[in-house]
């Protein structure tokens, strides 16, 4: 049963990554890059780092749009948001807003 | 659940079936990945979320995987030795990814098969390696392996190397000197080296405040080189190089008096041309020095497995087409992490996860028969200058010309970052350290 | 409906409801009554316009906001809290080392430092302004009905004494009790969730904890909901 529910799990998960996701501008394949520190997917239980799993698409935008522009204060998301381009951005928030 | 002994029989019933032909009729396509460190196990997680269908095995040489990220704080006693073991449990509980513990000694890239210590043959559709790396203990005239093991360690892979270092650290006598020697480009982890040695450096403040350390460098300038003087320079007062004073703080005012922490450049005489195994005297360009304690990082290649399927040029590092980083010299390889020649991506950990990201999807794609798509990397490296000092360097690349470039931006930690900044920066540092050997190992 | 409100839980960034040890973090301790009296009769005087510099300054903004309204829902809202009890915050977090989750440690992190004419400053500051209007979802009206229900009255039979007989008719705090009109949703559910696993003692009598050991989830998330859209007092 337990093994039932995590592989219906896994396999929930993995579609996050299937090409018609993919294809989309690579939203879920440049988000995956920022899991390091925002964890698989986005989602992190208890840690220091904020999840980005189901944040909506206006919230994100505006937060990575505000550091790249400086006027958000922050350690190091000002340095990364250089490196994204709207679209980029745009295919992230798209991707985020979707895990659940 | 599986427990751990169900977790050996299966690798062990897998082994047995792949060395069957790799492709049956309908069966789904095998990607074995050899190494299973931060590079190996992130592509083997990765491939399984991108595809649950795909059979992965990971052939990796040692049942615990042992971090060499945080590594350094094992030494000044931070964290213990334990604290750098990582399980493979997690990977193969959740995502069912196969593991079979081995060293692969050789393969036949015809066949598409690999051949392991342990006499087994594993066939596979797609081969991504992540071997590291490996050390030149012998470039450096009297050094070698085995001074390492005994009174020079090096741990800069981790293991009984770092904890002989911590040994050594705690034992050694009162206003003694610690020499770290420094690699020449290009070498794992960029900002590691002086993160050590500043760790250090606080350690003796406050046990052994007459100590010293020098680092011995055949560079002129490091990562996050700025970023790193400026704390030293504010936590054990360093004096920083009149080339680095440019757009240093306004307060910031070298004091002239011999500092505890001194970085000796190739162009102030730093290249080391020996060591005396006995005395521990170091003989360098600008003259020579008794170490207490001495702490050498050595030249650095791909590790020794690439050597052994061919996967290395001259430069002793393998070369890779950049867009997937399958190798340019066997078909349906792929090499990823410290042993891959990414151009300007540092050889880190965070690298080595985020190309095993993106090769493990242009593997997917590869064998659905679609084409990978446009990549984007990131690197960020954590480093602390102190352990309430905290730093960083942060890239973006992306693919131009075949080559990896930087997307231009602010790289290190601002030079006027404040006292909040840097006491964040080295809180988020201590939690990268969770979350990303999550976003790898589970 | 268990997966309804994990699911629930988990869109809402509850950070520690799944966390293994459910106890309070060792170095974390409850304020005595005469300490919170002694230490708001110590209170200086707030200088607002240096509090907004220093927000700035301290990073406060790049979290709470400029204006105290969270940036995300990843942080809370500072605007339109009392005095009081942001300065009694602070203090929390700076000498009796509150740590309700792992992002406490950003907090500890951020009032390094801050001295009490600081504190008070940033807190005058942040009471000054208008909590903003919310974008939560209105409630159907017989969870509304439930939520003003348990908000006006409490519920006896349980011991739950009613909310606004401490946080006010409009939800605007007084002192050392929150204002709770205007907070984010999701901030509301985790401090509750926090309170309820007793990983924040920062209550001095404990009345939190007990009211939200004494609730649902459910009825947690009506009343952040209905909390959230209460807007200015
Ligand atoms: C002191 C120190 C501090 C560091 N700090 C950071 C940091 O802050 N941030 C950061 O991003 N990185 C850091 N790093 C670097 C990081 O640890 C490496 O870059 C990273 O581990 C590289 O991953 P990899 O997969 O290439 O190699 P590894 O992680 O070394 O994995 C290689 C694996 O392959 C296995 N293997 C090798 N040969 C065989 C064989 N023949 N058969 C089977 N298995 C084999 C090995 O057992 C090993 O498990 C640090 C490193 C050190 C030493
Ligand atoms: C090395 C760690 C690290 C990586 C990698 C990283 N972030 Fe962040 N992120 C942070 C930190 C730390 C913060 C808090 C702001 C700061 O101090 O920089 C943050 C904050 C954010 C926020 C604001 C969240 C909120 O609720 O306010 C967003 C959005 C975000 N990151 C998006 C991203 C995206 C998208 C990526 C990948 C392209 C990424 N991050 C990669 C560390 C990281
Ligand atoms: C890096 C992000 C960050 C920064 C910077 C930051 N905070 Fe916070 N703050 C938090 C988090 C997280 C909490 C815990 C509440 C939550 O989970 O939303 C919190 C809680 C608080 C609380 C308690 C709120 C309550 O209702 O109990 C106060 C008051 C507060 N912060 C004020 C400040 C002030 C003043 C500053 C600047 C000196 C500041 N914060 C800087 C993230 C931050
Ligand atoms: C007996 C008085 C009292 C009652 C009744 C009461 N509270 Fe509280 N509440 C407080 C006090 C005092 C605090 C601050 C405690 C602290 O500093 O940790 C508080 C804190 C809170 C907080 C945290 C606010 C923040 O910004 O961190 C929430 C949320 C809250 N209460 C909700 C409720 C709800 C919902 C009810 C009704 C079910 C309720 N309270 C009933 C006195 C009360």
């Amino acid at each position: 049963m337990k093994t039932l529910l995590v592989s219906s799990a896994l396999a929930m998960l993995a579609t996050l990554f299937t090409p018609a996701h993919a294809s989309e501008h690579n939203g879920a394949a440049m988000a995956a890059t920022c899991a390091g520190c925002h964890g698989t997917h986005g989602k992190l239980r208890n840690q220091e780092f904020v999840p980005l799993a189901g944040m909506p698409e206006a919230e994100f935008i505006r937060a990575m749009r505000d550091y790249k522009s400086g006027k958000r204060q922050s350690t190091l998301m000002g340095n990364l948001a250089q490196g994204f381009s709207d679209r980029d951005v745009q295919a992230m928030a798209r991707y985020f807003a979707r895990v659940k | 659940m599986l427990n751990r002994r169900d977790f050996i029989k299966a690798g062990a019933a897998l082994a047995c079936a792949a060395a069957l032909p790799a492709r049956a009729a309908d069966t789904a396509a095998h990607v074995v990945i050899i190494g299973g460190g931060v590079g190996g196990a992130t592509a083997a997680k990765y491939l399984k979320l991108a595809n649950p269908k795909l059979r992965v095995t990971v052939i990796e040489a040692n049942r615990v995987y042992v971090r060499g990220y945080g590594s350094s704080e094992v030494v000044t006693g931070h964290a213990t030795m334990a604290d750098l073991n990582v399980s493979y449990d997690a990977l193969h509980q959740r995502y069912g990814i196969h593991f079979i513990f081995d060293t692969v000694v050789g393969f036949d890239p015809d066949k598409r098969q690999v051949r392991t210590a342990g006499r087994q043959t594993i066939a596979y559709d797609k081969l991504i390696v992540s071997p590291g790396i490996s050390l030149q203990y012998s470039a450096i005239p009297g050094y070698s392996a085995a001074l390492a093991e005994t009174r020079a360690p090096s741990g800069w892979i981790p293991g009984t190397q770092t904890a002989l270092l911590a040994q050594q650290l705690k034992a050694m006598r009162q206003g003694g000197t610690f020499v770290l020697i420094a690699p020449p480009k290009p070498y794992r982890c960029p900002p590691g080296p002086y993160e050590r040695a500043a760790l250090v450096t606080e350690w003796m403040r406050k046990h052994n405040p007459t100590g010293k350390l020098v680092i011995l460098d055949p560079k002129d300038d490091f990562v996050t080189d700025a970023s790193m003087q400026l704390g030293w320079h504010r936590l054990y007062g360093y004096n920083i190089p009149a080339d680095f004073m440019k757009g240093m703080p306004a307060d910031v005012k070298n004091s002239g008096k011999p500092a505890p922490i001194e970085w000796v450049r190739a162009r102030d005489g730093g290249t080391v041309s020996k060591i005396d195994p006995k005395s521990l005297t170091v003989t360098f360009a600008g003259g020579s020095i008794k170490a207490d304690v001495l702490n050498v990082i050595p030249p650095m290649k791909a590790g020794k497995l690439a050597f052994d399927m061919g996967l290395v040029d001259a430069s002793g590092w393998c070369p890779i087409e950049r867009r997937t980083f399958a190798s340019s010299l066997h078909p349906d390889v792929f090499v990823i992490g410290d042993a891959s020649i990414a151009d300007v991506m540092p050889k880190s950990g965070y690298s080595a996860n985020n190309q095993a990201k993106i090769t493990a999807f242009a593997v997917a794609n590869l064998l659905a028969g679609r084409a990978p798509d446009e990549p984007k990397w990131k690197n960020v490296c954590y480093a602390l200058a102190g352990s309430d000092y905290g730093l960083f360097v942060a890239d973006v690349f992306r693919l131009k010309d075949n080559k990896i470039v930087q997307i231009s931006g602010h790289r290190y930690m601002s030079l006027d970052a404040t006292p909040t900044q840097i006491r964040l920066g080295a809180a988020y540092q201590q939690a990268w350290l969770k979350t990303f050997t999550e976003d790898c190992f589970a | 409906m268990k997966t309804w409100l994990s699911v629930c839980a988990l869109t809402l960034g509850i950070v520690s409801l799944a966390q293994a040890n459910p106890a309070a973090h060792p170095a974390a301790r409850t304020p005595t009554q005469a300490e919170l009296r002694n230490a708001l009769a110590a209170m200086p005087n707030g200088d607002a316009l240096r509090g907004k510099r220093l927000g700035q300054q301290l990073m406060c903004a790049s979290c709470h906001g400029e204006t105290g309204v969270a940036i995300s829902r990843n942080w809370s809202s500072l605007a339109g809290q009392t005095a009081a009890y942001t300065y009694k915050s602070l203090q929390d977090y700076q000498q009796r080392g509150r740590f309700e989750n792992q992002r406490a440690r950003l907090m500890q992190v951020a009032v390094t430092g801050m001295s009490q004419q600081d504190m008070a400053d940033v807190a005058v500051y942040y009471a000054s302004l208008k909590p903003a209007p919310s974008s939560a979802p209105r409630l159907s009206s017989a969870a509304h009905a439930r939520a003003e229900q348990l908000a006006r009255h409490g519920d006896p039979a349980r011991l739950i004494t009613a909310c606004a007989s401490c946080h006010g008719a409009a939800g605007q705090g007084n002192k050392l009790t929150p204002a709770l009109a205007g907070q984010t949703v999701e901030a509301f559910m985790r401090t509750m969730h926090d309170y309820r696993a007793g990983h924040r003692i920062t209550d001095a009598n404990q009345g939190m904890r007990q009211f939200a050991q004494r609730m649902t989830l459910a009825e947690i998330n009506d009343l952040a909901i209905y909390y959230a859209r209460m807007g200015k007092p």
